[in-house]
């Protein structure tokens, strides 16, 4: 799996890419949260953030085919819940509840993404830890994001295997039981990674304490 | 699951960011506690397990749609509850770190629906039922409860958090309902999916899972002894079917049935929808939930409900893991 899959945006070198991490993270948390905070009858204010992320996204070297798909998986997600509050009420009223949240929903998401796509993931972690992220959660975050791409390469491995014997279309239980066997030689596989990685950091002086360059 | 930014008010979102980073606070004291120098690199490597495991989809019967794991409880069952919490949460951190996946604000409220709740909570039930159910089966029989149960707890403290919030306009039995009922299905799917992938580990690697006997062949078992009705396992089992029954069977026999009616009702049967006396039945339940104009008492029983809540899931840990503790003692006595 390539290494920019997930965020491919964040490695740039544009002046949004350059800002300080910190100064970024709360930057996007308070327009957030101003966001939650202006009342829906104040639209011009989110009207006015909406452009600001957008210019920011611009700046940032994002193109606008990327925002899209991304909010086309986003919306059904909110959708689900934001349609219950009209569903309680048979579909008489809690429209304008709906609407409020799909609004700040959808504007607090654009934000956040800007974030992950300017902020690679190593130095969002080093912006966190510095911002009062305890250091066993940091390591353990490190080296869960060091393994995601492995565990990834190894299930797709899997897969092609089963794919490549797999001749006939399956039922429905069979093929939840053949997906959960899947992943539970996953669990397996993976665990004894750990035990064989950990072997070598022992070996390496390991004594439980992470230690970086910068900390 | 994910619950973006803009549903619950921020108000109540710092209130269980409060409550989980105590949760998630005290989760890493307890395992330090432990700590070996495998804790990292098993906990890191199950977070990215359960992250990679989500991609698996697995088809439903309307073809676009598909389920996946969920996995908190399955985290749990494998490195016990207090890494199990700590899965949850960073699979949380990173699905918002690098999809913008649930909220920034969220966040805090997410961590507490799946993580302290669905994590540890689930853990508790699955500890209490296996003190029952010694045997590898039963190991499997009390996860595939406990995760059933974890999809259901997060989706009621959503809808708890959505009444704190003071929207208006809904009908809080109403949506109770319809999340009960969505849930149980979602539910049941990852049910469905943690007993298929613990039998897989039982069978092949059983000393993976949390408290179950290492491989090591000089360690001796404990006898294992049958299950035996006792005063305290009738009142706690009795305890446990009566909240089922009060806390998921009550709206299909209230809630559900009105949403029905009302839905035919807008749908044709009835046009003088200002009329309806259903609308003046719900206000009623609104009232005491301070939607409107006790924004004060919001806040407040945000603080009550976050420590409360937590408060409530440590003591069904400790009463359902260590109060049938002296039982099994006793057992091992003899």
């Amino acid at each position: 799996m390539p290494r920019d899959f997930l965020d491919p945006y964040s490695r740039g070198n544009s002046i949004c890419h350059r800002l300080p991490d910190r100064l970024k993270i709360l930057l996007v948390l308070a327009m957030i949260i101003t966001a939650l905070f202006v009342p829906p009858e104040n639209w011009p204010v989110h009207g006015c953030m909406a452009a600001a992320v957008f210019l920011a996204m611009t700046l940032a070297g994002i193109p606008l085919r990327y925002l899209l798909v991304r909010l086309m998986f986003f919306f059904p997600m909110i959708m689900g819940l934001a349609i219950a509050v009209p569903a309680s009420t048979g579909f008489t009223k809690g429209w304008d509840v709906m609407a409020t949240v799909l609004l700040r929903g959808t504007l607090s998401f654009m934000g956040v993404l800007w974030l992950v796509n300017v902020t690679p993931f190593d130095r969002l972690l080093v912006a966190l830890r510095k911002l009062g992220l305890p250091q066993m959660l940091a390591a353990i975050l490190a080296f869960m994001y060091r393994y995601i791409f492995v565990v990834f390469d190894e299930l797709e491995r899997m897969r092609e295997g089963r794919r490549a014997r797999t001749f006939s279309k399956q039922g429905l239980l069979a093929s939840w039981k053949t997906n959960a066997q899947l992943i539970g030689m996953l669990l397996i596989r993976s665990m004894n990674r750990a035990e064989r990685v950990h072997g070598a950091m022992c070996a390496r002086g390991f004594d439980g304490e992470i230690r970086t360059l910068d900390s | 699951m994910h619950i973006a930014d803009g549903i619950i008010s921020p108000e109540v979102c710092a209130g269980m960011a409060v409550a989980s980073a105590g949760a998630v606070g005290f989760s890493l004291r307890q395992l330090k506690k432990t700590e070996t120098t495998k804790t990292i690199p098993l906990t890191g490597m199950m977070g990215a397990l359960v992250f990679a495991g989500q991609m698996v989809n697995f088809p439903l019967v309307v073809a676009p749609v598909s389920g996946h794991l969920l996995g908190g409880v399955l985290a749990s069952v494998i490195l016990g509850p207090w890494a199990g919490c700590l899965v949850v949460t960073l699979v949380l951190v990173v699905q918002w770190a690098l999809f913008a996946d649930g909220g920034m604000v969220a966040l805090g409220v997410n961590v507490f629906n799946m993580g302290v709740v669905g994590a540890l909570g689930g853990y508790a039930v699955y500890a209490g039922l296996r003190r029952w159910m010694p045997s590898p089966r039963g190991t499997i029989t009390s996860a595939i409860i406990a995760a059933w149960l974890s999809v259901l707890a997060a989706s009621t403290m959503f809808c708890l958090e959505f009444a704190l919030s003071g929207h208006r306009d809904y009908s809080l039995p109403n949506l109770f309902a319809l999340m009960t009922t969505f849930h149980s299905l979602i539910g049941l799917g990852e049910a469905l999916i943690t007993g298929f992938v613990l039998s897989v580990v039982l069978d092949q690697r059983p000393d993976l899972v949390y408290g179950q006997p290492s491989l090591d062949i000089m360690e001796t078992e404990p006898p294992r002894r049958s299950w035996q009705a006792t005063p305290l396992r009738t009142a706690v089992i009795g305890l446990m079917v009566a909240l089922a029954v009060a806390g998921f069977l009550a709206p299909f026999a209230s809630g559900y049935s009105d949403g029905l009616e009302a839905v035919a009702e807008k749908m044709g049967f009835d046009a003088h929808v200002d009329a309806d006396p259903q609308v003046l039945v719900l206000d009623e339940y609104q009232v005491p939930l301070g939607s409107e104009d006790s924004w004060f008492m919001s806040k407040l029983s945000v603080s009550i409900a976050g420590i409360g809540g937590t408060l409530a899931v440590f003591a069904m840990a400790l009463l359902l893991g260590r109060g049938l503790k002296p039982g099994a003692e006793a057992g091992h006595a003899t």
